[in-house]
Order: structure tokens, then sequence, then C-alpha cells
């Protein structure tokens, strides 16, 4: 397989903070990556350093022998590569379709044709019903399928999506990784993905990176990797990793999930007292 | 045929073209005294400037308290190429309009990138350094005597039809700048700059290019207004009270949309004619009032009263109505708190 994005020893420096501590990242050509990891982890910081919207302190990011970081934003979109926002942000004076008009124009300064290759990317998210509507007037899945329409509307290779699934309710999930699954199947993208929804992370990515503090502390196939005592230890606490069993259902718990042993339910986002480092928000989290 | 891009609605092309052949031989038909006549100019002159002004105000969402350092910049050097080289008048305006473009992006470009209320306090001391230079400045202000230039007889009544035509233009320029796809990028500018950026958007790139846009047709409307006045001096021409009218003119008629800039500079010209001759202490004092009671109750001015009229009566279907409050709304957010909220688990 060809490696399409890489990120080269990538770190990020907030003040005293290192957010990013030389992260190393390989996206090969029609793959998904999940990349998980406790809050102020450093995910979203990392995937600002990959759109271009700050630059690394050290390291840089390659699109097909690249470089795209320490430029603008544009430079990545223009290059082929393009962010959704975590927490969403449609602007909310045009309407769906203008939303994604934008993309589809300034994406690949494309004018011509923009409305019709707009509507297109409409209906593959299912919302070419709600294209002369203001995104107020969306649900939060609704607003996040306008978020990734807006994105694919720039014609990317690579989509990074920031926490695409988080938030919305079960069903909505599940319509949301068909929707992802269908993204790569069918509009020939990689992706990267940052998700605390376990579930959907173990279904959808074929490969994972755990972030921890700003390192990656292991990276493999979602099966392997969470039941990799380290990353127990980060989400949990060293002394919940030496206490549990490896997890039985091969998932970490989690609030949609449920299924978390019983010897550690809180959820991975919100450490317990016990664990080593309770407070990781770091700056590159928004909150 | 396809002449038109196809963003230009023909009804409204041909209402802009109509307004103005009207407009052309209105002077003739009603038989205007000369007094009327200025007046109007005035008039069509402050509507070009007032809309000159909302591409950044409204489109942009960049509310500028020193338009009137282009203004007053376009005026005095236009002046003194009149008095200096004997130019035609209207090559006089337009190298006063360049002049101005280049000085408006020379403090833009930086300040531009400070958003909202940083942005208008940093135009505030803009304008007021320019008016204090531009009035210690003699050798091409004249100081506080100011400037007077050569009457040409015959010139001021001819200068209604090239106010009208500059106004005809600017109108014709803020529907493309609104309708076009540059307007769709502006307008994603001024509701999140940075989710702008993340689509492609080169924000730095769009604002340097309205800067220059509005800094030029302001510079042309000072220049027209020297000409009109024949004599100009720099406490008027750079002063505050200048900046806040571009800013009333705008806010009373509705930013962000095209009429309301326009019908707002109407009422203001009017309006100040009224109170400088009955009132003329308190006229400043009056203009904060109507201010504040506009951005408090009405805060798209007259077009927002007309969106409520046209509610209430049912003249617009309401997601069209929504969808133009939306866009003509002051920092581009309708009020939906909602929509920020989520994501995070």
């Amino acid at each position: 397989m060809t490696v399409i994005l890489r990120a080269e020893g990538v770190s990020k420096r907030f003040g005293g903070l290192k957010a990013v501590d030389s992260v190393d990242l390989e996206l090969n050509d029609g793959e998904i990556l999940g990349v998980i990891g406790p809050n102020g982890a450093g995910k979203t910081t990392l995937f600002s350093m990959i759109a271009g919207s700050i630059p690394p302190t050290s390291g840089r990011v390659l699109l097909e022998g690249k470089v795209i970081s320490g430029g603008s934003p544009r430079r990545a979109v223009r290059a082929g590569v393009v962010r959704t926002h975590q927490i969403v942000r449609p602007f909310q004076n045009l309407t769906v379709l203008e939303n994604v008009m934008v993309g589809a124009i300034y994406g690949k300064a494309r004018p011509l044709g923009a409305r019709e290759r707009a509507l297109e990317v409409l209906d593959f998210c299912s919302l070419r019903d709600r294209a002369p509507q203001l995104p107020g007037g969306l649900t939060l899945a609704g607003r996040k399928r306008l978020e990734l329409a807006r994105a694919l509307a720039t014609e990317p290779r690579v989509l990074l999506l920031d926490e695409v699934i988080a938030g919305v309710n079960p069903v909505e999930a599940l319509q949301m990784t068909d929707l992802i699954r269908s993204v790569r199947e069918k509009r020939r993208l990689s992706i990267i993905l940052i998700e605390h929804v376990m579930p959907a992370v173990m279904r959808l990515s074929d490969r994972v990176i755990v972030l921890d503090a700003g390192k990656k502390i292991a990276e493999g196939k979602p099966q392997q990797v969470v039941k990799d005592p380290r990353v127990i230890a980060a989400y949990l606490g060293e002394s919940a990793a030496a206490a549990a069993p490896a997890p039985v259902s091969g998932t970490l718990p989690t609030p949609v999930s449920g299924s978390g042993p019983a010897s550690h339910p809180t959820p991975p986002s919100n450490p317990t007292p016990t664990s080593t480092s309770p407070s990781k928000k770091g700056p590159g989290e928004r909150p | 045929m396809k002449l038109l891009p196809h963003w230009v609605s023909r009804p409204a092309l041909a209402a802009l073209v109509a307004a103005l052949a009207i407009g052309a031989v209105l002077p003739k038909v009603l038989g205007w005294s000369v007094y009327s006549q200025n007046q109007v100019t005035e008039t069509l002159l402050f509507v070009a400037a007032a809309l000159a002004w909302n591409w950044m105000g409204g489109y942009l969402g960049q509310v500028s308290f020193g338009h009137s350092a282009m203004f007053g910049l376009g005026g005095f050097i236009s002046a003194r190429l009149l008095l200096a080289l004997h130019l035609p008048f209207w090559i006089a305006w337009i190298v006063g309009g360049l002049v101005a473009a280049g000085y408006a992006l020379v403090w833009g470009h930086p300040t531009l990138r400070l958003r909202g209320p940083y942005f208008s306090i940093a135009t505030i001391g803009v304008g007021e350094a320019t008016r204090l230079v531009m009035t210690y400045w003699e050798d091409l202000t004249g100081g506080s005597s100011g400037l007077s230039l050569p009457i040409t007889p015959g010139l001021k009544s001819e200068l209604y039809w090239w106010a009208l035509a500059l106004m005809g233009a600017v109108i014709a320029g803020s529907y493309a700048l609104r309708k076009s796809t540059l307007g769709l990028g502006l307008l994603a500018i001024k509701s999140d700059v940075d989710a702008a950026a993340d689509v492609g958007i080169s924000p730095t790139l769009m604002q340097d290019i309205v800067l220059l846009l509005s800094g030029f047709t302001v510079g042309v409307c000072g220049a027209f207004y020297a000409s009109y006045q024949n004599f100009i001096e720099p406490g008027d021409m750079f002063g505050f009270d200048r900046s806040i009218s571009f800013v009333l003119m705008a806010v009373i008629g509705g930013v962000g949309t095209i009429i309301g800039p326009a019908f707002g500079a109407v009422v203001f010209v009017m309006l100040r004619q009224y109170l400088i001759g009955s009132y003329p202490q308190l006229y400043l004092g009056i203009y904060g009032v109507l201010l504040i009671v506009v951005i408090l109750f009405e805060p798209l001015g007259m077009m927002g009263l007309f969106f409520r009229i046209a509610r209430r009566f049912g003249l617009l279907r309401p997601e069209v109505e929504a969808t133009l409050e939306a866009k003509a709304a002051v920092g581009g957010a309708a009020a939906d708190p909602g929509a920020r909220e989520g994501g995070a688990p």
C-alpha cells in the first residue's frame, strides 16, 4: 500500500506545554486511521497542524511527498487535505447549499459548476432537502453532516474528521458511521478520524494510534491497541491497568457502549482521581 | 444567450437601469431649483459613500470608524491636482481614489487581522491620527484654512449627472460584491473567519480586496465632494463626525443590504439639513441617540422594519426572509446559540 500522508516528528509547544511531542504518523491510501487518547492528549492540535491552521514547532507533514504544514490552511486544502471541526462551525448566515458551495468554490478555486457539485455532495450526505434552509434549523447530527459535506466539497484526498460522531444519538451515530464508510468506498478518500465513541472507532478504523500527553504511545489494529496496558493506563491510571483484567469485549469502556468491565466504570474522557494524570486539558482541545 | 453571469437577476438590472434613466431626466422634468438639485446631488454622493462603507462594515462585518481618512485624502489629492495641473476633474477624482485606496491598504492590511470591536477601535486611531497629520501638513491640505478650488461655472449643475453615474456604478458594484462568488466568501468570513480559512478561503486576500475597493470608492466620493463644495478643510474632511456619518447612514438604513444604506443616506442627509438649521448645537447628540435606538431596537435599521412588515403581511416567503436577514446580520450569526454547542462529550 502506498503512503499518501506522512507526519514526521511533528511537535507543538504552547509556552511550557508540549501539546504534541514528536509524533510520527503514516496514512495509507484508502485507509481509515483512528486517533484516540484521553482529553488533552493533543489530538486536535495534531489535526490543526496537519490541516495547516497552526504551524508545528518542529517536524513537518507531507502529502505525497509535498510539504503542506507550516503554511496556511488554504495550502493544505488546495493540496487535498481538509478538516472538520469538533464543535461544528457552519456559516450561520448562509444556507446549507451556500455553505457547501463555499467549499466547492474556494477549495480548489473553481467557481464554475460549484452549485452542481455542492448539490451532488448534499445528496451524498442526505442533506439535499435541507439545501435552502439556514444551518440553525438542523439538528446537531445534521450540522455534523453539513460540516462533513462542506469539507467534501473541497474535493480532498485526505479527510480529517474531528469527533463527527460524539454527541449524537445512537441511531444517528450509526448513520454517520455508514456515511464515513461510504466516503471511503465511493469517494475513494483516505480518512483520519479522532473519536471518543469507541464502538465507532473499532468498527471504522483499519488502524489506530493512541496519543497520551502529546506522545504516541501505541499503534496497531484496533483490537490489539485497546488491550495494550499502556493504553489502559493512559485512560484509567496505572493502578487500574494493573488491577484490571484484559477487557473482555475488546473495547474500552465508554458511555455509549456501556460494556466496560465493572472494575473501572468511569468513562475514558473523565479520568478518576486515581489516575496518574488527572487533568489533561490542553489548549488544543476546545471545551 | 448568456451575456450575464448567472448571479445577475434580470429584474434587478432592469430596475437599476430604469431608475437611473428616470433620475437622469428628473431635474428637467420637475424643474428643480439650483438649491434642490444640489441637495439631491449631495444625497446621491452620500448614497455611494455609505454603500462603499457597507462593503467593509456590512459584507465583511468589519466596522470602520476611520473611513474619513480615505474620504479626506481623496478630496485633498484631487483638489491639489486640479489646482496644480488643471487636469479634467474626473481624472483628478480617479487619482484621488487610487491614492486613498493605497492608503487604506497601508493601514488596513495590518489592522484587518483584528476582528470586531478591536478592529473598530484601531480604525478610530487611524482616523484621528490621519486628521492630525493632515491638519499640520499645510503643503497638502492648506492647514486649518483649507483649500479653495477654482469655480467652474456650469460644473456644479453638471455634477448631478456625475453623482447619478457614480451612484449607479456603486450600486452595481454592491450587487456584484454581494451576489458573486466573492460575496459568498465575504459572508463566510463574516460568519467564521477560521472555518472559512479551513475550506480554502484566504481571509487576508479577500479583506484586502474589499479594503481597496471600499477605499477607492470613498476616496472618489471625497474628491467629488471637494469639487462640489469648492472649498475643503481638513477638520471637516477628516473629522470624526465624517467617519461616524458613514456608519450612521449604513446603520440607520440596515447594514449588509444594498437598499438599506442607500435609504439610510437619504434619511441622514435630510435629517442633517434640518438639524443643522434648527438645532446646530444638538445635532451630534441627536445622531448618538438615534444610533443607540436603532441598534437596541432594530439592529437591521430600516431594512429590519421592512423585514418585520414583510413577515407580518406575508410579502416574502418565511425562509427567503430569514435567509436575507441572516446574511445582513452584523457578525453574520443568526441568534442561534444552540448551533455552537455539542461535539465534546
